[in-house]
């Protein structure tokens, strides 16, 4: 197990674009089926796409510090080399980890509406071996940093945020949609795209002084994320930091966390 | 079959994290709130160990957790059994190809969903949630997996209400609760 001194000299800057799957506006059939199908399908689309459109890049990032590494100026982009997972020569276990949990995840295109390039982390929690691998690299980086309270963003944060929770001794505090929690409950609204939503918290679930890390499988647009925030620095936490399984870098949501780090595994240009 | 009922000593400490709401979601429910039992690391922890003893030698290969509270207590046991996870979730939320299952409410129907090709034949499967009332999500959990071929070894939930004989709607499967609630 890499202690975190050896994490973060190995991110720093490590980057590597890998290519998995192809990128298009037009809509694509939706993949169906497993992971193992699913990579066959993937490789065989990107052979017919391969003229068309911009190519995705996902990379493997270890480190928030490391954001400017996977900036691109401007849109222009290096190219990618296709790589397949069995040829990627791996520096230490770390590397291997997260090529197992990139390739795990797949990408469901027009969903849930078009345009939108779902990143679906339900066929990583079909591979025991990608999902435990997942937790073990955010416990790796939380285990020695005192966190208190995990917090999990209904539904998905529910997945990641207990096991990581169980293996840091820390308490776990689901953040719901309205009306679930029975409780007494502090709210915070938030925009969406059209509208607003809430996110809610029980109160006395988290007391003054918690040391908080939140959890989700995704940051996008950084909204929930930053109501979440919001609710645990409400009643006197202090949030350590956010972590993720998948960051959009495109859309931004590191910076609406405003001073509060964020750790992802994967970014998905995507 | 209930770990109450065999004074495990961890049971007592879990049984009294849980904590009751009278009257949500409406007037007359006493509502077992799981969230404080999550509050309390040692007995979290001794509530996914007590499932993991009964389930780590069972050869599990699929554990089925029920959104959204079973997506809390599933993946750690699944992870600690080497089995996969599958949330089974509530209408339009799984992005890829789904199967569904209906099933009758007090008032209307609800409807659950797993990705197709999630689960095959020949699975093992255990079901999860937090609490077991009057079976139907549970039962609708329990069609899926075999509409796929899977086999459900058993269902496993933290609370049972006995009063509302969710236990008989299981088609005969087992149920393993770690507390009881009159």
């Amino acid at each position: 197990m890499l202690s975190l001194q050896k994490l973060a000299s190995l991110s720093a800057p490590l980057s590597r674009r890998i290519e998995f799957r192809g990128r298009t506006r037009a809509p694509l059939p939706r993949y169906l089926g497993t992971p193992e199908t699913f990579a066959a399908a993937a490789a065989a689309a990107n052979d017919r796409r391969r003229s068309v459109a911009a190519r995705a890049n996902r990379q493997l990032s270890l480190s928030s510090g490391m954001a400017t590494s996977f900036e691109h100026s401007n849109g222009v982009r290096k190219g990618a080399k296709a790589v397949r997972d069995q040829h990627m020569a791996s520096e230490g276990g770390q590397d291997s980890r997260l090529t197992k949990i990139a390739s795990s995840i797949r990408v469901i295109p027009d969903f849930p509406k078009p345009g939108i390039m779902f990143q679906d982390i339900t066929t990583l929690l079909l591979n025991p071996e990608a999902f435990k691998d997942s937790i073990d690299l955010f416990v790796e980086r939380y285990r020695e940093k005192n966190i208190s309270v995990v917090a999990g963003i209904e539904a998905r944060g529910f997945i990641f945020g207990p096991p990581i929770a169980l293996a840091i001794g820390a308490k776990f505090v689901p953040m719901r949609k309205p009306n679930k929690l029975p409780g007494e409950v502090i709210s915070e609204e938030y925009s969406l795209e059209y509208g607003t939503d809430k996110m809610e918290m029980h109160v006395g679930a988290v007391q003054p002084g918690d040391r908080a890390l939140i959890v989700d499988d995704l940051i996008a647009t950084g909204g929930t994320l930053c109501a979440a925030i919001k609710l645990l620095e409400r009643v006197g936490a202090e949030v350590v930091e956010c972590a993720c399984a998948i960051e959009l870098p495109e859309l931004k949501g590191r910076d609406r966390l405003g001073d509060k780090p964020l750790f992802v595994l994967i970014s998905s240009d995507i | 079959m209930s770990a109450y009922k065999d004074k495990d000593p961890r049971i007592h400490g879990i049984k009294t994290k849980i904590r009751v709401v009278p009257n949500f979601p409406k007037p007359g429910i006493m509502f077992q709130d799981i969230t404080t039992l999550l509050l309390d690391p040692q007995a979290f922890r001794d509530t996914i160990d007590l499932f993991v003893e009964r389930y780590k030698g069972k050869n599990i290969s699929v554990v089925a957790g029920i959104e959204a509270r079973g997506f809390i207590f599933g993946p750690p046991i699944a992870l600690a059994i080497g089995a996969k996870f599958v949330p089974l979730r509530k209408p339009k939320k799984l992005p890829g190809e789904v199967i569904s299952e209906e099933y009758v409410l007090e008032y209307g129907r609800d409807c659950l969903q797993m990705h197709v090709g999630a689960v095959e034949p020949g699975d093992r499967a255990l079901v999860v949630d937090d609490l077991i009332a009057t079976g139907g999500t549970l039962c609708a959990a329990m069609n899926l997996l075999e509409r796929v071929g899977a086999q459900v070894v058993e269902c496993a939930c933290v609370i049972e209400l006995p009063d509302l004989k969710g236990r008989e709607r299981l088609h005969g499967k087992p149920l393993y609760v770690l507390v009881e609630s009159h």
